[in-house]
């Protein structure tokens, strides 16, 4: 047995201080998750629990450094240790063995980290904390590649999702500003309600379609009836004044040159 | 007087419809409208500005203004119409034979029933539209004068005006509470040499009409002008100047799917002589 070095009592002590953030970033994610009602925010959840995934980096790389100092030293009670006053904190530092519950999250943890697969965030989460509540150092080697798809897997994950969540946004055929439930309700409804102009896109799609549509019958309506009309008046000027001309034309000379030669007799060019 | 004035330009091919739609609004049938229309335009006499410097020495500043500003400012294009029928055309079959008659000269000739010397005449007078007040609707201060009948270049070449030119106004007329609604295009005389785009113009009024179908339209296409006009006979009376403006802007809101009535660009009515 010898005495540690102060370096090495350092690096112990900066494992309790992660450890301190740690908890202490774990225990006001509790603290948020109980209290607050509703639930927090999305982005107030997601900043916290990058805050703890940042701390759970940074631990499991600290622990990983220093495995070799953690895996040789061991806790005894020195004869100055206050054991009446801090029994349990003593029974806590000499455990050889885990905590039950510990021991649950622990093999859950690893179990989740063979299969490698499902990695969420409180698999990572429970099974780095469980090891570092260990304090014994068990089984850390590694821990840092925990949160952490492999290569393979990512590109795998990505080539599976775009396809995936496509297909389900085509599944569920919604679009635009609406769930299912408010389209079942009556959009028109609701895009009345909230003075909304987009509403599902099939339907805007359809209806525009429906409106391009009219517009067209109206369209060829008014064409045959202008061409009906155009060239009966065309053959009437033809009768009066015998000039050619074409049918159904816009003007081209402007209404201002023809106005100016009413007033002043110039010739529109 | 004052006139407010909106404009529409027609395409030939929707002319007939527009009759009928006007004819629907305003619960009448169209009044057909042939009117020759001459152009005057006002020249300095020589002898004027002589006169004028003879007075200027016992005239004061002002007045000496004022005049050079009558003089000068004063110089119009002016128009003499002339209402006819459609039977004082040249009622012979063939054409030629009216273009031979009209280039004839002055005498009349057997079976065309216009009779030039009983023709009666009023002088228009237009003023240059207002500038910016109402930018979304013409107005122009207007006054007529009813002329002698028969020669009428001799009178107003008296007065200080040239013969221009002229042409035959074709339309129909429309009225509708107090808007007249004039549908009309220009028509063009037949020139001599069968070439209607040389620019010949003779010297004085036709006496003699051709034949209707000799003559041409000035727009190619046949297209005509929708003319919303509404005269007010105190334009100084803000308040009727407003409600006039608010008719024609009810006409041409009731009109909107059908043309699009417009203010003219004032000076395509610049009457004024340069």
């Amino acid at each position: 047995m010898s005495t540690l070095s102060p370096d090495q009592i350092k690096s112990l002590e900066q494992s309790r201080q992660r450890l301190i953030q740690l908890t202490h970033s774990l225990g006001s994610l509790i603290t948020s998750l109980n209290q607050s009602d509703p639930l927090p925010s999305w982005p107030s959840l997601q900043s916290q629990a990058s805050i703890i995934s940042s701390n759970l980096l940074t631990l499991s790389t600290h622990l990983s450094e220093n495995h070799d100092l953690l895996r040789s030293i061991s806790a005894y009670p020195s004869p100055e240790f206050p054991t009446r006053t801090h029994g349990n904190t003593l029974e806590q530092l000499l455990r050889t063995k885990l905590d039950p519950r510990v021991e649950d999250w622990v093999g859950r943890g690893r179990k989740s980290d063979n299969n490698n697969t499902d990695m969420g965030l409180w698999g990572t989460l429970t099974s780095n904390s469980a090891a570092g509540l260990s304090s014994t150092g068990q089984g850390l080697s590694g821990e840092g590649n925990v949160a952490r798809l492999s290569e393979g897997d990512l590109a795998a994950l990505w080539e599976w999702a775009p396809v995936e969540a496509n297909s389900e946004a085509r599944r569920r055929n919604w679009g635009g500003d609406f769930t299912l439930e408010e389209r079942e309700r009556g959009v028109q409804s609701v895009a009345a309600g909230l003075g909304l102009r987009r509403v599902l896109e099939d339907d805007e799609d359809e209806s525009e379609e429906e409106e391009e549509e009219e517009e067209e019958d109206e369209m060829e309506v008014v064409g045959v009836r202008k061409s009906v009309t155009g060239s009966g008046f065309e053959f009437d000027i033809a009768a009066a004044s015998g000039g050619a001309r074409q049918e159904g034309v816009a003007p081209v000379v402007p209404l201002d040159d023809i106005l100016r030669y009413m007033t002043t007799g110039i010739p529109p060019r | 007087m004052h006139e407010l004035l909106l404009f529409a330009s027609v395409p030939s091919h929707q002319h007939h419809e527009l009759l009928q739609q006007l004819a629907g609004l305003t619960a009448m049938q169209p009044r057909h409208r042939l009117e020759r229309r001459l152009i005057f335009k006002a020249y300095r006499k020589p002898g004027l500005v002589n006169a004028r410097g003879g007075t200027s020495r016992e005239m004061q500043g002002a007045d000496l203004v004022r005049l050079n500003k009558m003089l000068n400012g004063g110089m119009y294009y002016t128009q003499v119409v002339g209402p006819i029928s459609g039977a004082d055309f040249g009622s012979k079959p063939s054409s030629s034979g009216d273009l031979d008659a009209t280039m004839s000269g002055t005498d009349e000739t057997a079976g065309s029933s216009y009779d030039y010397d009983s023709q009666p005449w009023k002088l228009e007078f237009r003023d240059i539209p207002e500038a910016g007040t109402r930018s979304t609707i013409t107005a122009r201060l207007t006054a007529s004068a009813t002329l002698p009948k028969g020669d009428i270049v001799t009178p107003m070449s008296a007065w200080g005006y040239s013969f221009v030119t002229e042409y035959v106004v074709e339309g129909d007329a429309f009225i509708h509470n107090d808007i007249v609604i004039f549908l009309h295009r220009v028509l063009q005389y037949p020139v001599h040499g069968h070439e209607p785009h040389e620019p010949h113009e003779p010297h004085e009024p036709r006496r003699q009409m051709p034949s209707f179908r000799d003559l041409s339209p000035l727009e190619r296409t046949g297209s005509y002008i929708l003319q919303a006009a509404i005269t007010v006979q105190d334009g100084s009376n803000q308040e009727l100047m407003r409600t006039a403006s608010q008719h024609l802007f009810g006409l041409r809101e009731q009109l909107k799917t059908a043309v699009r009535l417009e203010h003219a660009d004032r000076l395509s009515l610049d009457t004024r002589a340069k």
